[in-house]
């Protein structure tokens, strides 16, 4: 049974809604703030760029933030509305670093009808006032006292009902607003009131306009001494005062995204949806606005806000393509573009569409999303784990060891790569052609195994065997000094870094080496009572070549302990438990924190803190890796130093927010890794896998990986064919001609390696493609492409044609093999029993596919079923259909193969606007719906009347805040059979914003335990600005809200892992269970994803 | 449609703005549905007719000849030709029922909370609560005269009251809780007619007299609150910038300024000094605790005030819950605003309506039309402006009520010819039959001779 699911965000949201800059952290620190829906982040403005400093989650979908300066504080407020009529008023905390809530209250009213065009919310310039806009014809006021507290709401009627958009005048005696709204008549205007605070109305303000630009729809307010307000439209842009009315025309454009250059108001960025950045001017003589100029700077992508930084830095927010951070510069560059993009800021959204699919065969899932809009249209290719592009292999068998060595110790570049062998050590050298030749250092000894090398101080290299250390110099590569084991003492692990050397010999013997200019000293020895296993001494302190710690790692006790160097004095010890003997230990230093890994023969990782001075271990913590032994090493990919963890599942260690980070890696089986920084393969790792040593360089640090393919046009369909290892796409492309902007549509044929356009099937005009699947029929062996297409007309509301076009892969080339009219838009498809299933307008309809005489093929319709007001989203299992209706929520179909027909089983009598479906098991289906709440149904197959068998139960309801455009089954992780995560059955979901979650259901017993974890975690773990989570994740809509059941808030369940461990043991306390256990049990879930 | 849809998830467009577009699209396309009926059992006028509230699914009609049905409107009974639903009543209570009411049934109304329940009232001077699963009657209040209408509150969560209406003067407030009449409620000087809880506040009753008022009533206190007056509008309500700040300068020392301003916006009344000050008045009454103290005097003062020449035959909140429209036997349709409690003036295009019955008004979720039954016609008006939007045209006789589903867009119109009709969003499609090789229809022939 699914009934018990667990919602977890995989991919953040990364849709750019509002930004705004200020002085929010200190008086003197210029901030960024960015609203990405559901979460904020706040930024520092450094001289080098953004410096990310919180990005926290609001419990509400984000419907405006201000920054704002009560009177007498030195410092910015940040004032947050949500979408549910919340609001706060947040302050930075600056000795914590977090937010502290100034303000929080509930706006909502029982009257009034919510705005159509979003809502607005607006802070007076001179900090009288809050104006809200968030029910037509109600203007709600939020008032300041004179000590900038916020004191009671009130409402206040605005006649004008179809409101646009409402802004604050400058400098005005009394708070004023201005009003851009539409008339019966479809004509536009603005008009000012003054707001009476003392009488709780309005008083009809300075000035009015009408008769406005048609397509007015963005209210500026120009700062004094100016004064006034730019109103944009579509064709013109005027500047109105109570003085003074300007107009210039410009090309017809929407431009929704503003942002002020100047104080003083007379330059501001404007942005079009073509992405187009202008500069519109206001010139002036003195206080008298002469006119307006706007000129044409460059393009970006098509902006959502646009926030003015400094010195020319504009932030781009963009909620159809990538967030940009640009530069103006003051002259053009070749193509005339004054625009300079410093850097781009990944944008899944809006996802479409997608598909899961396993490109490299691995068992792993990748998401292959339709995102962006556009010409910002792209394809994201997401996957999970960090991914190594492999650059070089040669096949070489029995590798035991593997290090790169510069040439001198001042070299940028590694110049060799030692291999070590079971009796033998090879040395492999870059040399004039970039490539990889074996070679010779005359004072290494070969024909043994290599324990470990490094690069010394003083243009030294030092190669440990079992029998022997050796000095050797890097620059005439010939034997400087040597070490010799005791006899009857072989060397058994052995660890160095630039001066020191630590090995351990049979017996217990640790031997400490120091390193001097051709020399090899032995500075210690002690004996230990049990044999050791695994040593290391990676500086982690201030010198990069000296360490004062040694981590030594025990058989027989199974401890791991920190001796002291050069004294070799035992610190701490640590004893691991169980019987696995520790195989690897590094020390290590991840964002300034110093950690103790150590890893164990079965897979398993520990990580401690470790405390550099003293030693001292704390903050035990154990992960699951993988099953086999684990290498630890480090490495470094621009400039952060990550850990490598080899084993059957690699992976990397890395560190983000002061929190360790496990991130798989595409690779099967790594048996050893070291960083191979050679000048033609720049930041690379040598990898030894089985049976190859390969080179490849390693992508962006990150658990989520995403490729970008951009495509310049909007994708909005996507289907994967494992036959013929293609994706298709349907997409469509504006064209600007010179009279008027067209859209063209295509279905295009990608290769599903290069992603590549290899074939290209365009639509006819007007016919959009709505519906892709990749699919096969009885009785014949090909795999076809089934589209399913509309002919959207202008004239009509509701199309009354399409097609079915079926497309066979035939050389890398489309070919149309059958088509077929429909009496409707196609809006999905389906492979169901060897036939196709499709939704058209009202109707359920199948298709078999039919062979006519003269050999070839068409579709027949078989039978239908009427009964929905729009079947848009369609979900087939065995013989069950399910149907997701525009407004009617879910109905369940049956296919009777006897009698040919399809019947309606049960459905569900909700009001619900449905925006995705799925089938979560013979039972359970689980949809998403128009106000951004998911929801399950069950069947009652068992139930006693028709009445209620003709029902679908609803079971599970939870208000996930997003806009779900599609559910798939799948799984982002390599299934590890041996995990709990293994047997947890995933969907994967899509988001306008770009989240990618994860719906995992969850055995009972878990759920009741999370469930009681969460409870308590709600306790713990406050909502940003005081908001409720409870609130957050009731299930709402226009008829009611209902507290969430039967669904699990993932996110917060794992933020579980950022507490501090103070506050673990609290929640521990509360669930009676060990903090080690709960940190067991939520790591085991983030596994989901 | 598709491009709404396809803006939608691309969120081109707001999820809440396209709702209300398609909505919007449906109700502006109804028409006498080509796939749905409804089959009356009724031998008399439809009176009343109401979808529930919690699943839109089962419509109640109350009639004349005394009988009350519920039908599923969601599911059909059966079809005919395959293709037109047939909705049967599930089941009918009429006079050969024990309890059933002896003569016509005014008023039939669902229990807001849940389908279990529902109430009709009578001609019969009779107030029956039913038990939907039963068909039972589980309590009748009995009134003074004959039952026009019963309202209850959809929103109330503290009290479950039936406003009713009657020939007599007084409004009375059945509890189903107790059994008994809780208030009444005095003002009105004629019967009552239509009745109307507000939208906002569940304490918030509206009742339209023969009289020709409309009393507003907060039923936690005693006396009307409010008595709505035609000719009070709300033009000037907002004064210029320059008069408002004059005006402050002296409280008291009004008058010269405000009539210099109600003369230039040439309102079309006699006294609109007076007509001002109370207006501005009664603003502040609705705000705050100032209300309670000005309550007595406020009502008597106002207590002859019309909102109609002749009765107040309908009422109706707007669901927003800012306005109120009402319909008289002067054949006017009047929209008023809730808060200030003026008349909007907004102009109604011509009309006749039925000077003598109560008349059931349906408005759209988004306040944007109201459905008024004309004589043998059903009018939408554009709330805002008075301009006719549609007229629809299918029932033979006078036509007593209308009832929007707001979850399906979805019309349902009662007539004194005994019909219950259905308009539904126009879906072209469904008069198509694909060649499903089921036959059998006389249309199915007539497409594959040319569609081949």
């Amino acid at each position: 049974m699914s009934v018990w699911n667990y919602v977890v965000t995989a991919h953040k949201p990364t849709n750019v809604t509002h930004s705004c800059v200020g002085n929010f952290t200190s008086p003197q620190e210029l901030n960024l703030i960015i609203a990405k829906c559901t979460r904020i982040e706040i930024h520092l403005l450094t001289p080098h760029g953004l410096q990310p400093m919180l990005d926290v989650p609001i419990y509400g979908r984000i419907a405006t933030l201000e920054l704002f300066r009560p009177h007498g504080e030195p410092q910015d407020f940040l004032f947050i509305a949500t979408e549910r009529y919340k609001f706060c008023v947040l302050q930075w905390d600056a000795e914590t670093s977090e937010l502290i809530t100034r303000a929080m209250g509930d706006v909502s009213d029982r009257i009034g009808r919510p705005t159509d065009n979003g809502q607005i919310g607006i802070i007076d310039p001179d900090c009288r006032l809050i104006g809200l806009h968030l029910y037509d014809g109600l203007f709600k006021v939020i008032p300041f006292d004179n000590k900038g507290q916020l004191k009671e709401a009130f409402n206040i009627r605005l006649e004008e009902l179809q409101v646009l958009d409402i802004k604050f005048l400058y400098g005005c005696a009394k708070p004023t607003i201005v009003v851009l709204y539409q008339d019966n008549k479809d004509a536009r205007h603005v008009k000012t009131y003054e707001v009476a605070l003392k009488d709780k109305d309005f008083v009809e303000g300075p000035w009015a306009q009408n008769n406005l630009d048609n397509g007015a729809g963005l209210l500026i307010p120009v700062p004094m001494p100016l004064g006034g307000v730019i109103i944009i439209g579509e064709e013109t842009i005027v500047y109105c005062s109570a003085t003074a009315f300007k107009a210039i025309p410009i090309r017809p454009s929407i431009i929704r995204a503003y942002g002020r250059v100047d104080v003083d108001g007379s330059r501001y960025l404007l942005s079009d949806n073509a992405g187009l950045l202008h500069l519109l001017v206001i010139t002036h003589e003195r206080e008298r606005v002469t006119g307006l100029k706007i000129e044409h700077l460059g393009e970006t992508s098509v902006a959502s806000t646009i926030s003015y930084l400094d010195n020319a830095v504009v932030y781009v927010g963009s909620s159809y393509g990538d967030s940009q951070l640009i530069k103006l510069n003051l002259q053009p560059d070749a193509k005339g573009s004054y625009v300079e993009v410093l850097e781009r800021y990944v944008n899944l959204g809006p996802i479409v569409d997608f598909c899961v699919v396993d490109l490299e065969r691995q068992g792993q899932g990748q998401v292959v999303t339709c995102s962006g809009a556009y010409k910002d249209g792209s394809l994201r290719v997401v996957r999970n784990g960090i991914g190594i592009n492999e650059q070089a292999s040669v096949e070489l068998q029995g590798i035991k060891g593997l290090w790169s060595l510069r040439s001198s110790t001042n070299d940028p570049y590694d110049t060799f790569l030692v291999v070590s062998f079971i009796s033998e050590t090879r040395i492999l050298a870059m040399n004039m052609d970039d490539e990889l030749e074996e070679t010779e250092i005359e004072g290494f000894y070969a024909q043994a195994q290599t324990l470990f090398c490094h690069n010394a101080m003083h243009d030294q290299l030092v190669q440990v065997t079992a029998n022997s250390v050796r000095l050797v110099s890097s620059t005439s590569r010939d034997l400087l000094d040597q070490w010799n084991a005791p006899s009857g003492f072989s060397v058994n692990v052995a660890t160095a870094n630039a001066s020191q050397v630590l090995l351990a010999t049979g017996g217990g013997h640790l031997v400490y080496i120091e390193i001097g200019n051709g020399k090899l000293v032995e500075a210690k020895h002690i004996q230990l009572e049990y044999e050791i296993s695994c040593l290391d001494i990676n500086p982690i302190g201030e010198n990069s070549n000296y360490s004062s710690l040694a981590a030594v790692g025990m058989w027989t006790d199974i401890s791991v302990r920190i001796f002291s160097l050069p004294s070799l004095e035992l610190l701490t010890k640590e004893n691991l438990g169980g019987e696995i003997i520790p195989r690897s230990v590094l020390l290590c230093t991840f964002e300034g924190v110093s950690y103790l890994l150590c890893a164990l023969g079965d897979g398993h990782l520990f990580n401690f803190l470790l405390n550099t001075s003293t030693g001292e271990l704390s903050n035990r913590k154990k992960v699951s890796l993988g099953t086999q032994p684990i290498t630890l090493r480090t490495f470094s990919s621009k400039d952060t130093t990550h850990v490598f963890a080899a084993s059957d599942r690699p992976t990397v260690i890395y560190s983000s927010n002061k929190k360790l980070l496990y991130s798989n890696v595409n690779l099967k089986e790594v048996s050893h890794i070291c960083p191979f920084n050679s000048a033609a393969f720049p930041d690379s790792l040598a990898i030894a896998k089985e049976g190859e040593l390969s080179i490849g360089a390693i992508d962006d640090i990150q658990k989520l990986h995403i490729r970008t393919i951009p495509l310049g046009e909007h994708a909005r369909r996507i289907c994967h064919q494992e036959q013929s290892r293609t994706f298709a796409v349907c997409s469509l492309k504006n064209c600007q001609t010179s009279t008027e902007e067209t859209e063209m549509h295509f279905v295009r044929l990608l290769d599903d390696q290069s992603f590549e356009f290899i074939s290209t099937y365009p639509l006819d005009t007007y016919e959009y493609g709505c519906s892709i699947i990749s699919c096969s029929f009885s009785d014949d062996n090909n795999v076809y492409y089934c589209v399913g297409t509309a002919y959207v007309l202008p004239e009509e509301n509701e199309p009354s044609k399409g097609r079915i076009l079926v497309f066979l892969v035939e050389d890398g080339k489309l070919q149309l093999i059958a088509e077929k009219e429909t009496k409707g838009a196609v809006y999905s498809l389906n492979a169901f029993n060897g036939k196709l299933l499709a939704a058209i307008n009202q109707k359920i309809q199948l298709y078999k596919w039919m062979l006519r005489d003269d050999g070839s093929r068409e579709l027949q319709s078989e039978c239908g079923h009427h009964g929905h007001i729009l079947a848009l989203y369609v979900q087939t299992r065995g013989d069950f259909i399910i149907v997701g209706d525009l407004m009617k929520s879910i109905s369940l179909l049956l296919y009777k193969h006897e009698e040919g027909a399809i019947e309606e089983l049960a459905r569900d009598y909700n009001a619900n606007w449905m925006t995705a479906v799925e089938i979560l098991d013979d039972d359970i289906y689980l949809g998403a719906e128009n106000n951004f709440n998911l929801f399950t149904v069950r069947k009652n197959s068992d139930a006693a009347t028709d009445e209620e068998r003709g029902r679908l139960e609803v079971v599970g309801e939870y208000h996930l805040g997003e806009f779900v455009n599609r559910f798939r089954h799948g799984s982002l992780v390599m299934r590890l059979p041996d995990s709990e995560a293994g047997h947890i059955p995933t969907v994967i979901f899509g988001t306008v914003n770009g989240v990618i979650g994860i719906v995992a259901s969850l055995p009972h017993d878990q759920y009741v335990f999370l469930e009681k974890l969460q409870s308590n975690l709600v306790k713990v773990i406050k909502g940003v600005g005081g908001l409720s989570h409870e609130q957050w994740r009731s299930f709402n809509n226009e008829k009611k809200t209902v507290d969430a059941r039967n669904f699990l808030d993932g996110d917060l369940i794992e933020s579980f892992l950022d507490l501090s461990r103070s506050r673990m043991e609290e929640i521990s306390k509360a669930m009676g269970v060990s903090v080690e256990e709960l940190c067991k049990r939520v790591e085991e879930l983030t596994r989901l994803h | 449609m598709w491009k709404a849809v396809k803006d939608r998830e691309a969120g081109f467009l707001l999820p809440s703005s396209f709702a209300t577009r398609i909505r919007s699209h449906r109700v502006a396309s109804l028409d006498l549905s080509n796939h749905k009926e409804i089959v009356s059992p009724h031998n008399g006028a439809i009176n009343s007719l109401q979808v529930d509230l919690t699943e839109a699914r089962y419509l109640l009609s109350g009639s004349s000849d005394g009988s009350a049905a519920v039908y599923d409107i969601q599911h059909a009974t059966d079809y005919e030709r395959g293709l037109i639903a047939k909705h049967k009543s599930l089941f009918v209570v009429d006079k050969q029922h024990n309890h059933g009411h002896r003569y016509a049934i005014s008023t039939a109304i669902w229990y807001p909370v849940d389908t279990g329940l529902f109430i009709t009232g009578s001609f019969d001077h009779y107030i029956k609560v039913w038990d939907t699963n039963t068909t039972q009657v589980v309590m009748d209040f009995k009134m003074p005269g004959k039952v026009y209408r019963t309202a209850m509150s959809s929103i109330a969560t503290t009290h479950m009251l039936i406003a009713a209406g009657s020939t007599d003067v007084q409004v009375r407030l059945c509890d189903i809780a107790s059994g008994a009449f809780t208030h009444t409620l005095s003002g009105h000087r004629d019967g009552v007619m239509s009745l109307e809880w507000s939208t906002s506040s569940e304490w918030i009753l509206v009742t339209g007299g023969c009289d020709g008022a409309i009393r507003f009533w907060d039923i936690r206190r005693a006396g009307c609150f409010r008595v709505l007056d035609q000719s009070r509008s709300q033009l000037g309500r907002r004064p210029p910038l320059a008069e408002s700040t004059s005006k402050k300068g002296s409280v008291t020392g009004q008058s010269s300024s405000v009539k210099s301003m109600v003369s230039q916006r040439r309102i079309p009344l006699g006294n609109e000094m007076k007509q001002l000050r109370a207006h501005r008045k009664s603003q502040n009454l609705t705000r705050g605790p100032v209300v309670q103290r000005l309550h007595p005097g406020l009502s008597s003062s106002h207590n002859r005030a019309t909102a109609h020449y002749g009765a107040v035959t309908g009422l109706r909140a707007t669901g927003d819950g800012m306005y109120l429209l009402s319909s008289g036997s002067d054949s006017r349709l009047r929209l008023w605003d809730v808060d200030s409690g003026c008349n909007t003036l907004v102009n109604f295009e011509a009309m006749r309506l039925q000077p003598t019955k109560a008349l059931q008004l349906a408005v759209t979720q988004d306040s944007s039309l109201v459905f008024v039954p004309c004589l043998a016609t059903v009018k939408a008006y554009d709330v805002r402006s008075g301009m006719t939007f549609r007229t629809f045209r299918g029932h033979y006789e006078l036509v007593n009520c209308c009832c929007l589903s707001s979850q399906d867009q979805e019309l349902y119109t009662g007539s004194n010819d005994r019909q219950i009709l259905v308009w539904s969003p126009a879906s072209p499609v469904i008069a198509e039959v694909e060649e499903d090789g089921k036959g059998g229809w006389d249309s199915v022939a007539d497409q594959d001779n040319w569609s081949d």
